[in-house]
């Protein structure tokens, strides 16, 4: 199943005894979501293909005490409309759930208009909001039940394609804690930190050098979960794989905080290159051609011994 | 800007409930900088506070240049242009959706024209048939650099906003009569109403008077302070 709908399901699930729940659309889709729209048409708005507008109507609906989640593809949702996010949800401390779909070189196939590769940045600067990101649809369902169950702001990182389930299955405990360790954490390993579909490249690597390393899932990068802070300071060195450019990509959230309690790790980003890509080949192709496959990961540990 | 708050309050526009010292209805300044104008309103209704009204000046004080919802009476933070629209169009669908009858204002400067955000958020006014927003334009043909149709040319307003399917009256923005009688026109179109109300920049004061240079901060002098003071007295 894909994310979104996975996501939207358990919106419509619990939007039949939460009449305070909107559900927009800038004229994004889901099988789940033609669902929604047609059971539930007084809880729904389209909003045209305008992102900016969604976001300051959300705002009013928020402002008059609604649960607003707005969903819309993640290149012109985070920012196109990233003043609007600031100015309604983020100074006014609104319970919106931003809703973004296809992070990273999800829409391989339309180039670097359509790649959101600066976002988690951009968004993690807004004062006041939650990141999240889902690797699977499993996690997806659990992040949306959480959000419907806590209103806050929140960003929800989705991904366009459909991702394998992982092991250890998702569970609310790792949604609330903010993240899940796949494979065996040891002091003289490396951990290998990501969130998304770099997870599942991580794992991979987990997988073949399980003595070497182990994943971390960062379902919740903002706030960055205390807990973890703990288990990177015991830790040979994070390697932060993320989807991103590189300024200000999870590497810049591990050291924030880290260094602010005073746990000093080594820290090796491992990101897409300061570049805009225009070549052709699917996102697999691209991925493995920056480095960002189990194989690149493997490279950038190659110093760490 | 005074006038067009003044007929709202005072018109009988935006509804009091005195028990609740809450206004029943909205109003969004969207040129966040004109907000002071509903700050001796909301003190003389009692929405905001004495104590709050009398620190207006010192510090501290929660009465700022632009206004933000943490100020007893003002219902959005405002002040980055292009949003109040949008954020109106909101309010008025929850209530149209829930059945009431709260009205909601919402207050643009003409410079807001030149935000794309401002016609997004227009669309979605019409399309929802949003019949409780009314937005008020506050057309006094100056901005930062010049006219407007010396900088970049709005004109011809009316047109372009019927042209959305909207109801527009034309007031002068300076007259109460006027103001209220656009406020209490008749809403035929779909959409909101917009209300164009032609205004003067710094109308009374000679030393502001349609001067476009008094957008932004300009030394003035205890003797000017003064001779505005007599000019509008």
């Amino acid at each position: 199943m894909l994310q979104r709908d996975a996501f939207i399901r358990e919106i419509t699930a619990a939007i039949v005894e939460r009449p305070e729940i909107v559900f927009m659309s800038a004229d994004f889709g889901a099988a789940a979501l033609d669902d929604l729209r047609a059971r539930f048409s007084q809880q729904f708005v389209h909003c045209g293909i305008s992102e900016q507008a969604m976001i300051d109507v959300g705002t009013g609906l928020a402002l008059e005490g609604k649960q607003v989640f707005a969903y819309a593809m993640a290149p012109f949702l985070s920012l196109r409309a990233l003043e609007q996010i600031k100015c309604g949800p983020g100074i006014m401390n609104l319970p919106m759930c931003l809703i973004s779909v296809g992070v990273g070189l999800g829409y391989a196939d339309s180039g670097p208009t359509h790649y959101v590769t600066e976002e988690f940045a951009c968004l993690r600067a807004i004062v006041g909001s939650s990141i999240y990101t889902a690797a699977d649809s499993m996690t997806a369902a659990l992040i949306a039940q959480h959000l419907i169950r806590q209103p806050c702001f929140a960003y929800v990182r989705l991904d366009r394609d459909e991702l394998p389930a992982i092991e250890p299955a998702a569970a609310m405990a790792f949604v609330e804690n903010g993240y899940r360790v796949l494979g065996e954490s040891a002091p003289n390993k490396i951990a290998l930190l990501s969130h998304g579909k770099m997870v599942h490249a991580c794992l991979e690597l987990t997988r073949t050098s399980p003595d070497r390393f182990f994943s971390i899932d960062l379902i919740r990068a903002k706030p960055f979960p205390a807990e973890l802070v703990r288990l990177l300071s015991q830790t040979k060195a994070v390697i932060a794989v993320d989807e991103q450019t590189p300024s200000g990509s999870l590497a810049a959230a591990v050291f924030e905080a880290t260094s602010r309690s005073g746990n000093f790790v080594r820290i090796v980003p491992h990101t897409l290159p300061e570049t805009y890509v225009f070549e052709n080949g699917g996102r697999e192709y691209l991925l493995k051609k920056l480095g960002l496959s189990a194989e690149g990961i493997l490279q950038a540990a190659k110093n760490l011994g | 800007m005074i006038e067009i708050v003044v007929a709202l309050f005072h018109g009988d526009f935006v509804r009091f409930d005195p028990a609740r010292k809450v206004f029943r209805d909205r109003v969004l300044i969207s040129k966040g900088h004109a907000t002071v104008a509903l700050y001796p309103i909301l003190a003389h209704f009692g929405a905001l506070p004495q104590a709050e009204w009398d620190a207006w000046g010192k510090s501290p004080s929660v009465l700022r240049l632009f206004g933000n919802n943490s100020i007893p009476g003002i219902d959005v933070t405002s002040g980055s242009l292009g949003h109040g629209i949008g954020v109106g169009a909101g309010m008025a669908l929850a209530h149209k959706r829930a059945g009431n009858d709260t009205r909601v204002y919402v207050v643009i400067s003409e410079g807001e024209l030149y935000e794309g955000s401002t016609w997004e958020a227009l669309l979605f006014a019409a399309h929802y048939d949003l019949s409780n927003l009314t937005v008020i334009v506050d057309v006094n043909s100056l901005i930062i650099l010049g006219t407007t149709d010396d900088c970049m040319a709005l004109n011809p307003i009316e047109d372009k906003i019927a042209g959305l399917g909207l109801t527009v009256h034309v007031c002068d923005g300076h007259d109460f009569d006027s103001l209220i009688s656009a406020l209490s026109g008749k809403h035929v179109g779909v959409g909101p109403r917009m209300i164009v109300a032609k205004t003067v920049k710094g109308k009374g004061c000679s030393l502001l008077e349609n001067k476009a240079n008094w957008h932004y901060w300009n030394p003035i002098t205890g003797e000017q302070i003064e001779q505005c003071r007599r000019e509008l007295a």
